[in-house]
């Protein structure tokens, strides 16, 4: 279809609103940020104290949260008052202001990355707030931001456990960051273009039909080899099993987040999930294009919710079933698998372009 | 290690009399001290290492199951209670009197790995000093202790205040000096992965580890003083349910139960031993649903639905455990002479639900199979881990399914038999690996093994004649063993080698009481699995392990 750029949410208050000037423009964005950054939160208050639990307990024989509320949802309120009513303990030698700085850190980036993330139409709404040409590069160095925070937090805890956590986390995000940029690269160049609503509009065309069902050019479909390693290396950048090594908490207790408690706590916790659904979010841009799916485009921010829901369902269902793998095995499946992959994978992929195009 | 000499005779086979071993040992024997189980020879303090050398090599005693001491009016005394790996019944003790005022014993420990740590509790508990220990601290009790409290002139009434500068805190020690590069973690003891109240002292460099030190003692709550304060008819029975409480209660009961009744000479009604066996393989199937539970969480992670899957199965064979004993956890059943009561009623009722569950397990085994062990990660991380050789196994003196996964064939139920089990149709696991795989795979068959000696128990008990269900041997109330008659037995615990050691003397009450825990030995191993690897495989050694910290400290 190929359709024009779609008018960006901040633009959309704008024009309802009237705001001309200059002033208007800076609270509309304001505004709009403020819309999808709630959004957010809300899945990660929705996903934390309930679905990962109700979700965990369906895979483990057990029935979960069940005791206030509908199916047991008031337990997210509770939760919360309870979390944030708890003792914040500073350990004796913690390393101020970086300790404190950490947990505000890791929510933050991954809550930049959804700047530039297309999450689909809403009826007239777009909601999509920014849209810069160099869009998905820019996700990608958002979402690197959160291992500064880990290595932050597990230097400034003045624990041992947090110092291996950290480091291990270090370790893991090199190892893993590289195979999934070098992975995403490879959309680029289907794409020809590192604008977040030029890659979903390339994904936006009819790929073949089968059967009278006409199955779009994501490229999940294209490049299913693609697709499966930027999903494994996108579960080792997010820390969950096989890769959850950073926390590994049979092995380093808590790793980085061993000496945090009450609202430090929780903005880890919050951090880690919106952290996910960011991981969900790029997935379902680079490879399972955007927020496209049956149905008028007005309802595309329905499928999108869909899919980074379906991507965290993914992330729990590997956490009952799949072991760790050991920091070393880690490293060298990164190094010596993932990246030899993902770059045989990069040059393939630029020659078949090259020569059909 | 000192493992192959030139002058090794390995006739392990060749079972010699005691006039024989005496004629072997020569000049060393000063006197005979026969056992009920064992022939004794006394021997000075000072050859304890060569008696021991001798009885090794040219003998082929290659397991020193637990050295117990005690303190006599005139003397202390420890006793090496060295048995076969090939045939346990064959048995030998080692008594080594020490002098009064001065306890000075030469230490076992370079002949048999696994003295270290029993000379230590030796040490700890009694006051005996072995000579030549490499590390003779305490070992249970904390460094600051005074006195020893199982020793004569011990007053128990006196305080015990461990002063804050005595009784540092590990934590603020600075185990770095200015050339090292490598840094020290307590593990534990509290720690998700120990199982328990137990503390790993170790040494870092990055993520492998260069040494660790397990530090026990935590959960120590003098089981043997206790036993020892108690009389056999009555008051013993309920505390082995307190020392492997995963749910292995029956098997810990019948290591008290083999010995005293050897001890007393009562002869259980075959019926009894029937419902003992079967009691103790449902333990056994409980105690191992957890180890693989537990091992699951160490490798996956804890919100692993292996570990639920397991508890689940678990949960099954509790509730035949208590519709049979009428408890949960500390079951207290057994009964010297039988068991307390009878099947419940209605019969048919209790047979059809343990013929569900048996019908069950294959399918719930064959789960775990294609959850776990044929998982391609999991096996990536337990297969060649944690390596412990079978001759290091036996030279600390493993055994149970620890022992059986480095290939080591020794199962008390075949090769010491008590109970039932002679009659019955069933097979020892062994796995030739020697590491954390094939600890696991040990344990999941054994978990089948066990479900055939289960039904063919039902099998008999359901046929049983009415009239002949005698569940308890007439026995005296009260139970006054002859003076200075000394007994060492030992069961196949769920973790291995459970031995209890008893000097009786004349009254109603044990005058020593020795508890032979498999964990203990076990646990002593650690170091050899874990030095070199990464901390994940520490843990995972850890786990495969199996321990249960309430038998270990006792």
């Amino acid at each position: 279809m190929g359709t024009a750029p779609a008018q960006l949410f901040p633009e959309f208050i704008v024009d309802t609103l009237g705001l001309d000037s200059v002033i208007g423009e800076v609270a509309a964005s304001l505004v709009a940020a403020f819309v999808v950054g709630n959004i957010i939160l809300a899945f990660t208050g929705v996903a934390g104290p309930w679905a990962k639990r109700k979700v965990t307990a369906a895979f483990t024989d057990r029935i979960a949260v069940d005791r206030i509320g509908p199916y047991g949802l008031l337990i997210i309120p509770a939760a919360a008052v309870q979390l944030l009513a708890k003792e914040l303990i500073v350990p004796e030698g913690v390393d101020r202001p970086t300790w404190d700085i950490a947990p505000i850190l890791l929510p933050a980036s991954a809550l930049l990355g959804f700047s530039v993330i297309p999450m689909g139409r809403i009826g007239p709404i777009n909601l999509h707030l920014a849209d810069p040409e160099v869009g998905f590069a820019l996700v990608f160095a958002f979402a690197s931001i959160a291992s500064v925070s880990l290595v932050m937090a597990g230097y400034a805890s003045s624990n041992k456990y947090s110092l291996l956590g950290g480091l291990r986390a270090v370790a893991q995000n090199l190892a893993y960051e590289i195979p999934l940029i070098v992975t995403a690269m490879s959309a680029v160049i289907f794409a020809g273009t590192l604008q977040m609503s030029g890659i979903v509009g390339a994904q936006t065309e009819t790929l073949a039909t089968i059967g009278g069902v006409a199955i779009p050019s994501w490229y999940a479909f294209v490049n299913p080899f693609a697709f499966v390693l930027f999903l494994t290396a996108n579960m080792a950048e997010i820390g969950r099993n096989p890769f959850d090594i950073p926390e590994a908490p049979t092995e380093i207790v808590g790793g980085y987040q061993t000496e945090y408690s009450s609202a430090y706590f929780v903005l880890f916790y919050l951090g880690e999930f919106v952290h996910i659904f960011l991981g969900g979010a790029i997935l379902a841009v680079t490879f399972l294009g955007g927020a496209s799916g049956p149905g008028p485009e007005s309802i595309g921010f329905i499928w999108f919710v869909v899919k980074i829901w379906g991507f965290f369902l993914f992330t729990q269902w590997a956490r009952a079933a799949i072991p760790r793998v050991r920091i070393d095995q880690l490293i060298e499946i990164g190094w010596k698998g993932m990246l030899v992959l993902s770059f045989a994978n990069l040059v393939l992929t630029a020659v078949i372009v090259g020569v059909i195009a | 290690m000192s493992l192959e000499r030139p002058d090794t005779v390995d006739d392990g086979a060749v079972e010699r009399t005691p006039d024989e071993l005496e004629a072997l040992l020569g000049d060393l024997v000063v006197d005979r001290d026969d056992h009920l189980n064992a022939p004794g020879f006394v021997i000075r303090p000072d050859t304890v290492q060569e008696t021991l050398s001798i009885l090794k090599q040219q003998a082929g005693y290659d397991h020193l199951s637990v050295v117990s001491a005690q303190e006599y009016e005139n003397r202390y005394e420890s006793i090496y209670h060295l048995k076969k790996y090939d045939d346990p019944t064959q048995e030998v003790s080692v008594v080594v009197p020490a002098d009064k005022d001065n306890p000075v014993s030469e230490t076992a420990e370079p002949v048999f790995r696994t003295a270290d740590w029993h000379e230590r509790e030796a040490y700890d508990l009694i006051g005996v000093e072995y000579e030549g220990h490499p590390d003779l601290r305490r070992i249970l009790l904390p460094e600051t202790w005074q006195g020893h409290p199982l020793s004569m002139d011990y007053d128990k009434d006196r305080p015990q205040i461990a002063t804050l500068p005595e009784h540092a805190n590990p934590l603020e020690e600075h185990h770095k000096d200015a050339e090292s590069d490598t840094m020290f973690l307590n593990i534990g003891p509290h720690h998700p992965a120990t199982h328990g109240v137990l503390h790993l002292k170790t040494v870092l460099d990055g993520e492998q580890v260069v040494d660790v030190e397990p530090d026990i003692g935590y959960l120590h709550r003098s089981e043997e003083q206790m036993a020892q304060s108690g009389t056999y008819r009555h008051q013993i029975m309920p505390y082995p349910d307190r020392w492997d409480y995963i749910s292995a209660g029956l098997l810990n009961e019948w290591a008290y139960a083999r010995a005293a009744e050897d001890l007393a000479d009562i002869e259980v009604p075959e019926y009894a031993q029937v419902i003992r066996t079967m009691g103790a393989e449902m333990c056994r199937i409980a105690a191992h649903m957890l180890a693989l539970a537990t091992f699951a969480l160490d490798i996956n992670g804890d919100f692993t639905a292996t570990f639920m899957y397991a508890i689940n199965d678990r949960e099954r064979v509790q509730n035949l455990l208590e519709d049979l004993t009428g408890q949960r956890l500390m079951f207290n059943y057994f009964r010297l002479g039988g068991v307390v009561w009878d099947l419940p009623e209605p019969r048919e009722e209790f047979f059809s639900k343990t013929r569900d569950f048996l019908d069950h397990l294959p399918e719930s085994v064959e789960e775990y199979h294609n959850l776990i062990t044929s998982n391609e990660i999991f096996q990536m991380r337990t297969i060649d881990t944690g390596i412990l050789p079978p001759e290091v196994a036996k030279n600390y003196g493993a055994t149970g399914p620890v022992a059986r996964g480095s290939g080591v064939d020794y199962d008390l139920r075949r090769d010491d038999p008590y109970g039932y089990y002679d009659e019955l149709d069933w097979d020892v696991v062994t796995e030739e690996g020697c590491d954390n795989f094939s600890r696991l795979l040990v344990r999941m068959r054994e978990v089948e093994e066990s479900a055939k000696i289960i039904e063919q128990c039902v099998d008999l008990l359901e046929d049983w004649p009415e009239d002949e269900r005698n569940i308890q041997a007439n026995v005296p109330r009260t139970l006054r063993p002859d003076d200075d008659t000394e007994i060492y037995r030992a069961v196949e615990g769920a973790k291995g080698e459970l031995g209890i050691y008893i000097r009786a003397d004349g009254t109603d009450k044990p005058a020593r009481f020795k508890i032979r825990s498999p964990c203990f030995s076990n646990l002593q191993t650690l170091p050899e699995m874990a030095n070199g690897e990464y901390i994940p495989d520490v843990i995972a050694a850890l786990g495969s392990l199996d321990v249960v910290l309430g038998e270990v400290d006792r």
